[in-house]
């Protein structure tokens, strides 16, 4: 009977993921990119740069706000060492796709099929924005976006390029 | 109590589960709409409204006498 509640217990604490929040470590994820299945970004490759992980979709109104503000934080930032992974919850890749027809960007996009990267940032909004400093620490956490977030997104970002790798 | 908390916990593995904000990509499939053509329900709703002389009675508070 107690290794039954043991059991039990544990499944129900499984069940309820810790959110990734600041100061926390950026969870160990390997995704295949959007355009190409066959190959994949590593969160863990990008340790040296400071890193944008964006949970978006086409079904997210704000993400229409939020994919060229970053697009152009990207294109600011990119040369100093930032990157942005977007990463994509649509059901169907087609979707993605067309949505990126009309918002393109140039910043690696990929995709989570099988939920792991949301759940193991415990995405709890959409979009979400988790900016990562250059040693894998999650440093903001922004759910949902507005033009005010973009501006606030500027100024950290900013600051974490100023710190040593 | 020890089958009476197994059974709490037991119970709380099934049943209902929220969908994850991430997940409600499925629930913003047209077929998933409540009403999956809402202009031919507008319409319905129109020509109900103008025969029976009075409007709201689908969704919208108010009557047919012209005060809301």
């Amino acid at each position: 009977m107690g290794r039954l509640l043991a059991v039990l217990a544990f499944l129900a604490i499984s069940q309820a993921a810790a959110a990734v929040e600041a100061g926390g470590a950026a969870p160990v994820l390997d995704m295949p990119r959007l355009d190409q299945p066959a190959a994949s970004v590593a969160l863990a490759g990008l340790r040296g740069k400071v890193v944008y992980v964006d949970f978006w979709a086409s079904w997210c109104v704000p993400c229409r706000l939020s994919m060229p503000a970053l697009e152009a934080l990207y294109r600011e930032h990119r040369d100093q060492g930032f990157v942005v992974v977007g990463v994509n919850k649509d059901v169907s890749a087609d979707d993605a796709k067309r949505f990126m027809g009309k918002v393109g960007v140039t910043f690696p996009l990929v995709s989570d099929l099988g939920d792991a990267a949301a759940r193991g940032f415990d995405v709890k909004a959409m979009p979400s924005g988790y900016l990562v400093d250059r040693k894998g620490i999650v440093r903001k956490v922004h759910r949902g976006f507005t033009g005010e977030t973009a501006a606030e997104l500027r100024g950290e970002i900013d600051a974490l390029m100023k710190e040593p790798s | 109590m020890k089958r009476w908390l197994a059974a709490v916990l037991a119970a709380s593995l099934c049943g209902c589960t929220a969908v994850a904000p991430y997940q409600r990509g499925y629930l913003a499939r047209d077929d998933m709409a409540f009403d999956p053509s809402p202009g031919t329900a507008r319409a319905l709703e129109k020509t109900y409204s103008a025969k029976e002389a009075a409007s709201g009675g689908a969704s919208v508070g108010g009557g047919g006498c012209g005060c809301n």
